[in-house]
């Protein structure tokens, strides 16, 4: 059993970092949100989070293949940013949405803010494990 | 990409939009103005002026993270590359007294709108508030993150 570097502190921390490269690209189109021509950005990492979990290191046992196979190791490929290219665009060519953009942002926090205390709360029992409990 | 990479594209943000409101002060402040500029001896009213914004895309990182072929680059947020001057024909009011009638009788007065410049004030303003909004998330996500491991 490794302590610090198993499969769901390593996912936690790429989950930060994703979503604090989300946090920029939102930064990003927010502070463009008047420049003609600009294109929004898009921070896109979930599908890796769902890919991570496709390889098998944990396998559930099944008692089907139809079963959907769950369990699964770290990819270590980091979150890309792309352009939104299925959006409406404005008169003046700009296609950043300030509404989809704000709520984006506020989801953000909350998913930062969750993983967060989600690592705390491992560090936690890290820590009563190491105390023996005390 | 440094940690305050996200505080510094809102800054030019806050900025760019500053210099926005700057104009339309200017603009609005000179609604009446006859003689803006000397021209071949002759006074020229104030002519508008206007902000373009660009993506502040000519930096060092930027391009560092374009040669490398990486894509996880979000930008460097926005700068004011020029400040135009609207070429829209000045309005012309019949002021005989005026001191800058032409000889008809005629005053041309600048090309500024105030309603057009309320429009424009109305949107720095709300801008702005956008991205003080995104500072403070920021600020906070960064606040939180000191927090990991303090249990």
């Amino acid at each position: 059993m490794k302590i610090f570097s198993n499969p769901s502190q390593q996912l936690l921390e790429q989950s930060l970092n994703a979503a604090s490269l989300r946090q920029k690209t939102i930064s990003q189109n927010i502070a463009n949100v008047d420049t003609p021509n600009y294109k929004a950005k898009k921070t896109i990492f979930k599908h890796q989070l769902d890919k991570a979990l496709e390889g098998q290191r944990l396998s559930a046992y099944r008692t089907d293949d139809r079963h959907i196979p769950f369990g699964g190791k770290v990819s270590t490929s980091p979150a890309v940013v792309v352009s939104r290219k299925d959006t409406m665009f404005n008169h003046n060519g700009n296609n950043v949405d300030i509404e989809h953009e704000m709520s984006e942002m506020a989801k953000n926090q909350i998913y930062y803010n969750a993983m967060i205390e989600r690592l705390n709360g491992r560090f936690n029992s890290l820590k009563t494990v190491i105390g023996g409990g005390k | 990409m440094t940690i305050f990479h996200g505080f510094n594209t809102t800054a030019s943000a806050l900025t760019a939009q500053r210099l926005r409101m700057d104009v339309v002060a200017s603009n609005m402040a000179n609604v009446d103005t006859t003689r803006g500029r000397f021209v071949n001896g002759e006074w020229e009213p104030y002519k508008r002026k206007m902000v373009v914004m660009q993506p502040n895309e000519n930096r060092f990182s930027t391009h560092l993270s374009k040669a490398m072929g990486r894509s996880d680059h979000p930008g460097n947020g926005v700068k004011v590359s020029r400040i135009v001057e609207d070429q829209t024909p000045f309005k012309l009011v019949y002021q005989p007294d005026h001191p800058d009638a032409n000889a008809e009788g005629y005053v041309s007065l600048p090309n500024v709108d105030p309603l057009k410049e309320m429009v424009d004030m109305m949107s720095a303003t709300r801008s702005y508030e956008a991205n003080v909004t995104t500072l403070n998330a920021t600020k906070n996500m960064l606040m939180k993150a000191l927090e990991i491991g303090k249990g």
